[in-house]
């Protein structure tokens, strides 16, 4: 029983030690500075800002709009 | 912090086209088969859904077969969707995200393959076992406790092969949908651990055990689905539309209040309970605390795609996506509200909350998890889907079903709660009057369901289509989609 006692509340302190352990982590090697670059980290040379990656398989005439537009977006 | 797409694109790699294909590739059988199975799933747990639903207002309904009453199909329903659908949809995603996000293949893809099929066996023996009268009526784990063992392993293998690529990551910048997967799969096996040994382990008795009970259910959507769900949307809104999130500031704020108050908000389901009041309070608090997190991702969705909405017309992925997206802003609003004292003494016990946990489980992950899997399928597998008609069909059978099933019973469990709670209405007049609403939550279940049939036939057919019968991927260039159409 006691063993189980362990487990649980062991089990809240790490649960909640992960949380902070992130958090802490995040601020010393500098994930909370710089969010722009954060944000594009997605994107690559061949799937860069400003392309669409998805589109309908062969998209009838209806449904196709004008090309995506080329290039850095500014809306 | 705000969106500035002058500067660099992210980590500069020597060869980026071969290791994103390289990526996908490597997650490819993992990944389908947990896909394949979730769908599978989803299709078992929809049968459960319609017939628990018919039974609601035609009581008759199948009701000498005493394995399809409705104290087991409607468990048999819930533990269905959430064990097999959500969550194998719910990991397949994950992996293949991860993967990207950290830019390393797949590890342990024997050991992952070997925790889908026990996975499998799990739901099934479970669901089982609930059929046949032995389910534990503990709501969210119904499961009979000696499964809680296996899944308790599976988890363990998820964990272990997600942090594996976490460490061998090629990116030094962590990205926000990385930090709401790392959530996931680090909190929910804990929760899982404990909530099954609060409540199996019979440490958590009465009203404890319901305490202990809706703090595990509701965390289950909380540091489960949700992480999961808003991982994929932060990867895949930008992703597709070519926008980096509006504010990433607001993202990473919103992943750590999320942290930081949704755990909390559990016992809102007691309200009214016998149980001490501060913890009902604890629990509105957390929920009401919910409109942080909340409305930076509100914010940041809606500002990432404004000015882009004709672009669900191109986009499968990107219009279950958005559906998704704004109703996870939906249901979150409406459930930090619904913890309210005032407004849960009218729509608890109502069909009023089941309709707001579908708006949830359904509207929100479950439409995430389609657009997901959209994304992913020609990744994979380096096919086209075979037919956009059948994309549209599954988007607007589910879709239409979706808004049918919650405006229905969002509206009807309003009535129903107001007429409870006054003394002149006969009990039995409310249950009449909520007859045709439960006819429209059945119309709904069965358009949900065709559209999910509709789903696995694309799915079966990109994944078991013969090479020589799809034209070349068109997905990867949206031009050559645009001009290149087979009609």
């Amino acid at each position: 029983m006691a063993l189980i006692y362990i487990f649980i509340f062991g089990s809240v302190v790490v649960f909640g030690l992960t949380a902070v352990a992130g958090l802490v982590w995040a601020v010393r090697t500098g994930q909370l500075r710089d969010f722009s670059a954060g944000a594009t980290s997605i994107f690559d040379d061949d799937e860069p800002v400003g392309v669409m990656t998805d589109a309908f398989p062969a998209v009838d005439e209806a449904a196709a709009p004008t090309p995506p537009e080329e290039g850095p977006d500014s809306g | 912090m705000d969106k500035d797409t002058d500067t660099p694109y992210g980590m500069p790699e020597p060869s980026t086209v071969t290791w994103r294909e390289g990526v996908d590739r490597s997650t490819a059988v993992v990944v389908m088969a947990f896909v394949a199975s979730s769908v599978a799933w989803l299709l078992v747990g929809s049968g459960f859904a319609l017939v628990a639903s018919i039974k609601l207002h035609t009581p008759g309904f199948l009701g000498d077969w005493a394995w399809l009453t409705f104290g087991r199909i409607r468990p048999a329903h819930l533990n269905t969707v959430i064990y097999g659908w959500g969550s194998m949809a719910g990991i397949g995603v994950l992996l293949w995200l991860t993967a990207r996000l950290c830019r390393v293949t797949l590890p342990f893809r024997l050991p992952l393959l070997v925790a889908c099929v026990l996975w499998n066996v799990a739901v099934a023996g479970g669901t089982w076992s609930i059929l046949a009268g032995h389910g534990t009526s503990v709501e969210w784990l119904e499961f009979p406790y000696h499964w809680s063992f296996v899944f308790a392993g599976l988890f363990a293998i998820l964990m272990f092969s997600a942090l594996t690529m976490f460490t061998r990551r090629r990116v030094s910048h962590i990205y926000v949908s990385q930090w709401y997967l790392l959530g996931s799969v680090l909190w929910f096996p804990f929760l899982y651990a404990q909530g099954n040994a609060l409540i199996h382990g019979n440490l958590a008795t009465g009203v404890v055990q319901a305490s202990a009970n809706w703090w595990f259910a509701h965390n289950v959507l909380g540091l489960w689905f949700t992480p999961i769900g808003l991982a994929a949307v932060y990867y895949l809104l930008p992703k597709i539309l070519g926008r980096p999130i509006h504010s990433y500031y607001l993202s990473i704020l919103g992943f750590w209040t999320l942290a930081l108050f949704y755990n909390w908000a559990g016992t809102h389901h007691l309200i009214g309970g016998p149980i001490p009041a501060w913890l009902v309070t604890v629990g509105t608090v957390g929920s009401v605390m919910m409109f942080i997190p909340v409305t930076t991702v509100a914010i940041n969705h809606h500002m990432t795609t404004k000015g882009h909405f004709d672009k669900l017309r191109i986009s499968p992925t990107l219009r279950f996506i958005v559906f998704g997206a704004m109703s996870y802003t939906v249901v979150s609003f409406q459930g930090s509200l619904q913890a309210l004292r005032t407004v849960n003494e009218v729509s608890h016990f109502t069909h009023y909350t089941v309709a707001h946990a579908h708006l949830g489980v359904y509207s929100f992950f479950s439409m995430v998890m389609f657009g997901s899997i959209y994304y992913i399928g020609p990744r994979l597998t380096g096919r086209e889907w075979p037919s956009a008609a059948l994309i549209k069909g599954h988007f607007w059978l589910t879709a239409v079903g979706m808004a049918m099933y919650w405006v229905g019973l969002t509206w009807g469990g309003w009535f129903q709660g107001l007429a409870m709670n006054n003394p002149d209405i006969p009990f039995m007049d409310t249950v009449l009057m909520m007859i045709p609403y439960l006819w429209s939550r059945t119309l709904a279940g069965v358009l949900m369901t065709i559209g999910h049939v509709v789903f696995a036939v694309s799915l079966w057919r990109i994944f078991w289509l013969r090479a020589s019968d799809v034209k070349g991927p068109t997905l990867f260039d949206p031009s050559a989609a645009v001009t290149g159409g087979e009609g």
